[in-house]
């Protein structure tokens, strides 16, 4: 009885060692969730990674990062650069200019609502999380050109960095980086445009906005009278921007003819049917993001109309939801064209424009927090 | 033994009685809970499906097609028996097929013991989800099934292509009317739960898509979307594309 006696007790007192353990493991760097933070439920449901929950330590770690030029090899170049604010975070440039001066050969996306639409990242589908992106234009030599064991260096040096990382993560490496800065970026939701509070049944859209969003929605069918300005066919009703599941988020839209495509999303997958497609943007403030497509070759919202309208050009890898859409019987098609009128290409950008979201751009959540700490 | 020497005993015990009842919970789990497993594989007609090439004849015309996407919802499944129904909840499924086996698997669990006679299910969205934005299931009104949202969801998705004449025209098949909405009994094969890893199997033949009262030609109907006889017409022939392969 007595030996049993000890067993037992040792063995419990193992279990609770163990238990312990994993306990104090757990609880090593205390964070606290996010707070105050929401989205539409139209938008849906979104996850974040296991390892890398939302919480106000991160999201502050985040937030200054993307806004600190140590980030970048010169120390003069921040994430901000290329993807500002009062852009609804792209740069308005065709091509962004980074480091080396050269402009890139794609235009600088905007960073908003990315925890729903694909789960694939950059133009061309190359990155799987966010978390993976956020240290690849770090060390591109044509964007931030920083080695980062330098910037880890740089940043422990850092009083204010050595809290913050504490507080978020634990240590200042690579991978909390990386994941500070995708957990800014998740926080970058626009949902309060017009669409979203006619949506939410507190605004009215005017009758050119809503002829918009009904041509907006709609696929067009000639057989049973409906008119369509077949955008809903790549970007999404709500959120607007490509579908999330495997690469349904990635498109030919006729930019380019056979011998001009880029090879896309097959540099990607491989896959010849992929060659061409590119990931289908957010259009949440497209007004402001100008200039549009993926290598920013049209100016205005006009010439973008006019591409889907009759400029598209055809290739073996278009999406024959482009091809196929057509407002009028016309025949036997020499090319491919939506024929709209002009006043429906007109409602379509009215639409457009209640896609832009004035308290996105001005939240100071998202602002520089060092512009913040200058003024006070 | 006084209180203090009882105490690490006491908690033992009840270390044991939780073990044996989580043990015993899972022996009893496993004896009355039941598994499935409902295959879908796509097929064109007789040939295997795969997608991207022109390998499939019109069906009631010239030229040959291929299959861009093919995407289609499941949705309501029940398995019957004389002395209970198991339905799955939140039972909304995308089936698609662009994958190594062109197939697509559902996974029933937490299945009553019964002696299961017959599975139902039903091509589509029923009309109360589809009047709706909740996601549930697979069932996301920001996805590729969505449309013109008076609409709903896109039951049934086909997009490809027919060369003829020597040209590559577009095909679009897109169908969700509530009335498209279909459903499909099928007899469970006999015993089917004996096997711990208990599955059924369907084909899904593409080619009946197109196969009605006549034979569809890609030439003169190459779209339907929002016409409503011939949307009856797809989902009249797709209430027959589902084969169940285990027939008893």
């Amino acid at each position: 009885m007595r030996v049993n006696n000890t067993g037992y007790l040792l063995s419990a007192v193992i279990v609770i060692v163990l238990l312990g353990g994993c306990f104090f493991a757990e609880q090593k760097v205390k964070t606290t969730p996010l707070t105050g933070f929401s989205a539409p439920f139209v938008f849906g449901q979104f996850t974040t990674p296991q390892d890398n929950p939302l919480t106000n330590e991160a999201v502050a770690l985040g937030r200054r990062l993307f806004y600190d030029v140590r980030l970048s090899g010169s120390n003069k170049l921040a994430c901000s650069h290329c993807h500002q604010q009062k852009l609804a975070f792209t740069d308005g440039n065709k091509g962004s200019m980074g480091a080396s001066g050269k402009p890139l050969a794609f235009n600088a996306m905007s960073l908003v609502n990315l925890m729903w639409g694909p789960r694939h990242f950059f133009w061309d589908g190359r990155s799987k999380s966010l978390e993976e992106q956020a240290l690849m234009p770090i060390e591109h030599v044509d964007e931030m050109d920083q080695d980062l064991d330098e910037l880890i260096d740089e940043l422990k040096a850092v009083e204010s960095y050595q809290t913050l990382f504490a507080k978020a993560y634990g240590e200042i490496n690579k991978q909390n980086i990386a994941k500070a800065l995708a957990t800014f970026q998740r926080t970058l939701v626009s949902a309060n445009s017009k669409y979203d509070q006619y949506l939410a049944g507190t605004a009215t859209l005017t009758d050119i906005e809503e002829q918009g969003r009904k041509l907006f929605v709609a696929h067009p069918d000639v057989k049973a009278s409906l008119r369509g300005g077949n955008c809903i066919d790549c970007h999404s009703q709500f959120l607007t921007g490509g579908f999330n599941t495997l690469y349904d988020g990635f498109t030919n839209n006729g930019l380019d003819t056979e011998d001009q495509l880029l090879p896309g999303l097959q540099a990607v997958t491989g896959k010849p049917e992929h060659k061409g497609l590119f990931k289908v943007p957010t259009l949440r403030n497209i007004a402001l993001t100008a200039p549009y497509m993926h290598d920013g070759r049209f100016d205005t919202l006009e010439q973008v109309m006019d591409h889907y309208n009759e400029g598209i050009k055809t290739s073996s890898t278009l999406s024959p939801l482009i091809v196929e859409a057509n407002n009028i019987v016309d025949g036997v098609r020499v090319k491919p064209s939506l024929n709209l009128t002009e006043p429906e290409k007109k409602a379509i950008i009215a639409f457009l424009h209640t896609l832009t979201d004035h308290q996105f751009i001005t939240n100071k959540a998202f602002s520089d927090p060092f512009l913040e700490e200058q003024k006070q | 033994m006084n209180v203090k020497q009882r105490l690490p005993l006491m908690a033992l015990i009840t270390v044991v009685i939780l073990v044996m009842g989580i043990y015993g919970l899972n022996w009893y789990k496993q004896n009355a809970i039941k598994t499935l497993t409902v295959n879908f594989t796509a097929v064109v007609g007789d040939q295997p499906l795969v997608f991207n090439q022109l390998n499939y004849q019109n069906p009631g015309g010239p030229g040959l097609f291929k299959v861009r996407d093919f995407q289609f919802y499941i949705s309501n499944i029940k398995l019957i028996s004389a002395d209970g129904e198991y339905v799955e909840p939140d039972s909304y499924h995308l089936a698609r097929f662009d994958n190594d086996t062109t197939s697509y698997a559902i996974s029933l669990d937490n299945i009553p013991n019964r002696d299961y006679q017959t599975i139902e299910f039903s091509i589509g969205v029923d009309d109360t989800a589809n009047g709706t934005l909740t996601s549930k299931g697979d069932l996301d009104p920001n996805s590729r099934m969505a449309w013109s949202w008076d609409v709903g969801y896109k039951f049934v998705l086909f997009e490809g292509g027919l060369a003829h004449d020597n040209t590559l025209y577009p095909l679009v098949y897109h169908v969700g009317f509530d009335e498209n909405y279909r459903t499909i009994v099928n007899d469970l094969p006999h015993a089917v739960f004996e096997n711990p890893q208990a599955s059924v199997q369907f084909k899904v033949d593409i080619m009946k898509l197109f196969n009605g009262k006549a034979d569809l030609n890609m030439v003169e109907l190459p779209s339907i979307k929002f016409d409503k006889e011939d949307t009856r017409f797809l989902a009249d022939n797709y209430q027959h594309m589902l084969i169940g392969v285990t027939d008893r």
